[in-house]
């Protein structure tokens, strides 16, 4: 192996609510996982610890290797849990007078954002969350623009002058200014802005102020509201957190520029202006990661399948691309951020498994575990049977080896709960009241995934499942079994999935603007053109604020590739759809025909060529601007294949397995030991510190030279 | 289903219980052993010896007196009448009849028509604690809200012996 090859080029950070993940990657493609307890007071040192383990594997040491990275990404939770436990800055808020309280009563919708089905349509358990600003830090003042972005009452300036000066007095850190309609026109909201500023530096304050049309110029009051101050509220705080984890880099000699995972899919640098769409990274790594090897493999269509502790998340890649969802929801509340578009259950496999007292049916969830694992370790102090304790009676999971070890399970003690709890009341005996529970899982996730495909329109038949996450390979069989995918792959990583993609993601900015275009089918080239106009303006206004983006970090406006986008609609239809626009700029009305060409071929296949209505005419809502520059991604293992024979040395031995009312002896196999092109049959289990993949019988497996694992039924 | 502790219930009388643990309670099937702990947490609420043996409301209850008879009380410890009475034929009542009342309680003309619907309250004639307040057409009867099953159900819904009641 020469020197080049084993430089370590690449690393991913996932740093979640109990395990911080690292993922690092050498130049031919071997990576290490690494994992270490996530410390909220210091997340420095978590990923520091984390890469130790990690590096361990190579035996190399973190200063040696932090000079070779070329690229890092990190994501994480810290900012999510930071606004969900309201422990961001004491934030002011200025709006339009009469609108005080419409930040704190919130849209009706957040009082049940979050929650499982049943207790959406139960009433008694709608409750609404503290506002992020009090109304004791609100002040409007008089101002209106009406819908169509004209000023009908001009803004009162003193009224501005005065309500910053009480908003200092309250103790505001920051102010933040959001008036009706600045999407349409920000004249107003820009103008209280530089008075704010000059206030301030009257008062000499040292306080950020946050316009909304600088930041989320999109319509929908609530959403560009709550985001605006999610910026000031959430973000700023996290700027800290990431600038003490690039001080712990820099200190051990690293060179990079620490990225963040943010909501659209690209990273963004920790010194980027708009930091609020980092509020949610990782499982967004896992579509990523599922892209670049769908790339790889040739598969444009993927159905990307993450199981963790408490829920099991759904999305869907066509024809190479991920949907994006411009108005999402998170930390229960509503928000203007493109988000890549996925869909929870909340059913996993921490899962509590409970019986309905009344009917005696078994309940999954919607609460977890988590990290306890289960009643089958004793020191968890938990009473109710998770999935996890079915697992460990069933041989599923090896109850001296979880977490490579780390913690010793309890399998009697995991059958005692269950006995007690599940199969004493249904008359079972454990083994088939705790393979009962597993069915129903399967059962659930096949449902949710099969419906989320074919809801879209797709036929399973043409996609490939990608199966990660933590205990993403021990129900893979299950889930997948006769929903009739074109191949399912597990990747041999798939603990470290989401750290693994992020490290994918390209550095990418993206800025979004609404815009209203109207324009009819057999509209004059003048209209056309005319449309062509707006179109271009707003694009030009995002990919200045793109260019200044990549500035901070040192770019220049000529390395940065721009990728120009648009949402369209058939006017009066309700959704929209983004489209990469097919012309880099919009000028004429043959410009205007291919990007309506555009829309109607996505339409086409989103939907169906029939539904297409050309006649009803063409709404633009929205104007993007993407722009990427070059970044060192992580490359694929090739291996060369070895038969398909494993090898002598990765066969561990057999444990007793339950599946269909029968025990069988399962052959455990060493994961890191198997060569590619070997080729396993079921009953079997692979095993690695990290994962555990199970291959029941019916089922056979091979290894690729990437080191992913195919999974196929056995007719 | 899960179990919660005395203390735990003991919070969810006074309303304060942390939302967590109430929303569990909301959303899970109830617990086997509530309503035991609930009245336990009611009784050391009360003033008063007799044995609770329903919760009618906030402050209202049936017990068992010490006779055996079963009575409908306010925690204060006026005993209203035997649990199979209506109560409120034994309270103090206040009927809010004219506009002028109805705006005591509510905004000028966000109450109800008082030729349609008036509001009557029914108060301890002890303590004078709000027991009730009924929103009828002016003529109707007063409302017998609840003539519980008692026996049915102890034996049948929380699988507890039914308290003595002399006959």
């Amino acid at each position: 192996m020469t020197i080049d090859n084993s430089s370590v080029q690449v690393l991913g950070i996932d740093a979640g609510g109990t395990m911080t993940d690292t993922f690092f990657v050498r130049a031919d493609g071997r990576f290490v996982v690494g994992k270490a307890q996530s410390n909220p007071g210091d997340e420095s040192l978590a990923i520091y610890n984390s890469s130790v383990d990690a590096l361990a594997h190579w035996g190399r040491e973190v200063d040696e290797v932090y000079p070779e990275l070329v690229t890092c990404v990190y994501s994480g939770t810290a900012m999510l849990n930071r606004v969900l436990m309201r422990k961001g800055l004491d934030v002011g808020l200025i709006c339009n007078r009469g609108f005080e309280q419409v930040h704190s009563m919130g849209r009706a919708l957040q009082s049940y954002l979050g929650y499982a089905l049943e207790d959406r349509i139960h009433l008694n358990t709608h409750r609404y969350d503290e506002p992020l600003v009090p109304v004791s830090r609100t002040r409007g003042v008089t101002e209106r623009t009406d819908v169509q972005g004209k000023v009908v009452i001009p803004l009162r300036e003193a009224e501005v002058r005065s309500a910053v000066k009480e908003l200092v007095d309250a103790g505001s850190k920051a102010i933040v200014i959001c008036f009706l309609q600045s999407h349409k026109n920000g004249s107003s909201e820009q103008r209280a802005r530089d008075i704010a500023k000059e206030e301030l530096k009257k008062l000499g304050v040292d306080i950020p102020v946050f316009a909304s049309v600088d930041y989320y110029p999109q319509r929908k009051e609530s959403h560009r509201m709550n985001t605006t101050i999610l910026e000031a509220y959430g973000a700023e705080p996290s700027r800290q957190t990431l600038k003490k984890v690039s001080d712990r880099f820099k200190k051990h000699g690293a060179k990079f520029d620490l990225r963040v995972m943010a909501t659209h899919g690209g990273t963004i640098s920790w010194k980027a202006k708009e930091l609020a769409r980092t509020i949610v990274s990782g499982p967004i790594g896992g579509v990523i990661g599922s892209r670049l090897l769908g790339e790889a493999l040739g598969d444009e269509n993927i159905a990307c399948s993450d199981i963790g502790g408490t829920s099991f998340d759904v999305a869907l890649i066509t024809k190479g691309s991920f949907a994006i969802k411009s108005d999402p929801d998170m930390a229960r509340l509503v928000l203007s951020l493109p988000l890549v578009a996925m869909d929870s259950v909340g059913a996993g496999a921490g899962s509590f498994v409970r019986l309905d007292p009344y009917s005696k049916s078994i309940k999954l969830g919607p609460d977890s575990a988590g990290y306890r694992v289960g009643t089958c370790w004793p020191e968890s102090g938990l009473e109710t049977v998770s999935v996890s304790d079915c697992h460990v009676v069933l041989g599923y999971l090896n109850p001296n080896n979880f977490l490579g070890g780390a913690i010793k399970l309890d399998v009697q003690r995991a059958r005692d709960h269950i006995k007690a709890q599940i199969a004493d009341p249904l008359g079972l005996s454990v083994e088939d009241a705790a393979a009962g529970v597993i069915e129903l899982l399967d059962l659930t996730l096949s449902e949710y995934l099969r419906a989320n495909i074919s809801a879209k329109g797709y036929n399973p038949a043409e996609f490939t499942c990608f199966s990660y996450g933590g205990a993403g390979p021990v129900h893979t069989y299950g889930y997948t079994e006769g929903v009739g995918f074109k191949d399912v792959v597990v990747p041999a990583w798939a603990a470290g999935f989401s750290a693994f993609g992020c490290a994918c993601a390209d550095f990418e900015y993206r800025y979004d603007k609404s815009v209203d275009l109207g324009v009819a089918q057999l509209a004059s080239d003048a209209d056309k053109a005319a449309a062509c106009r707006t179109l271009q303006d707003a694009w030009s206004e995002l990919a200045g604020k793109v260019i200044e983006e990549f500035v901070i970090n040192g770019f220049k406006a000529e390395d940065v590739m721009l990728i120009p986008g648009y949402k369209m609609q058939y006017m009066g239809q309700l959704n929209d759809l983004e489209i990469i626009s097919p012309v880099p700029t919009a000028q004429s009305a043959a410009d205007w025909d291919k990007i309506v060409e555009a829309f109607e071929n996505t339409y086409g296949r989103v939907y169906a060529s029939s539904a297409r209505s050309p006649e009803l005419g063409f709404s633009a809502t929205g104007a993007i601007m993407r722009g990427t520059v070059a970044t060192q991604k992580p490359v694929l293992p090739e291996d060369p294949d070895c038969g398909p024979t494993p090898p002598p040395e990765a066969r561990i031995g057999t444990r007793p397995f339950y599946r269909h009312k029968k025990w069988v002896d399962a052959v455990i196999w060493k994961m890191e030991a198997l060569k590619a092109g070997n080729h396993i049959v079921g009953p079997a289990i692979i095993e690695s510190d990290a994962t555990t993949f199970v291959v029941p019988d019916g089922f056979e497996t091979t290894i690729d030279k990437h080191r992913l694992f195919h999974l196929k039924e056995v007719r | 289903m899960s179990t919660y502790t005395n203390e735990q219930v003991a919070h969810l009388v006074e309303g304060t219980l942390d939302w967590e643990t109430t929303f569990r309670m909301l959303s899970m099937p109830k617990d086997n052993s509530r309503f035991k702990q609930y009245v336990e947490a009611l009784q050391k609420k009360v003033s008063f010896k007799d044995r609770i043996v329903l919760p009618l409301g906030p402050h209202l209850y049936i017990v068992q007196t010490d006779r055996k008879q079963w009575v409908t009380k306010c925690d204060c410890g006026h005993e209203f009448c035997d649990y199979r009475e209506n109560w409120k034929m034994h309270a103090h009542i206040y009927v809010r009849d004219t506009e002028e009342a109805m705006t005591e309680v509510y905004p000028k003309l966000m109450a109800p028509d008082t030729q349609w619907q008036v509001y009557r309250e029914y108060y301890c004639p002890s303590c004078g604690a709000l027991h009730d307040v009924e929103a009828p057409t002016p003529w109707y009867p007063v409302i017998h809200d609840f003539e519980p099953d008692i026996e049915a159900f102890y034996k049948e819904w929380v699988n507890l012996p039914v308290p003595e009641r002399a006959a």
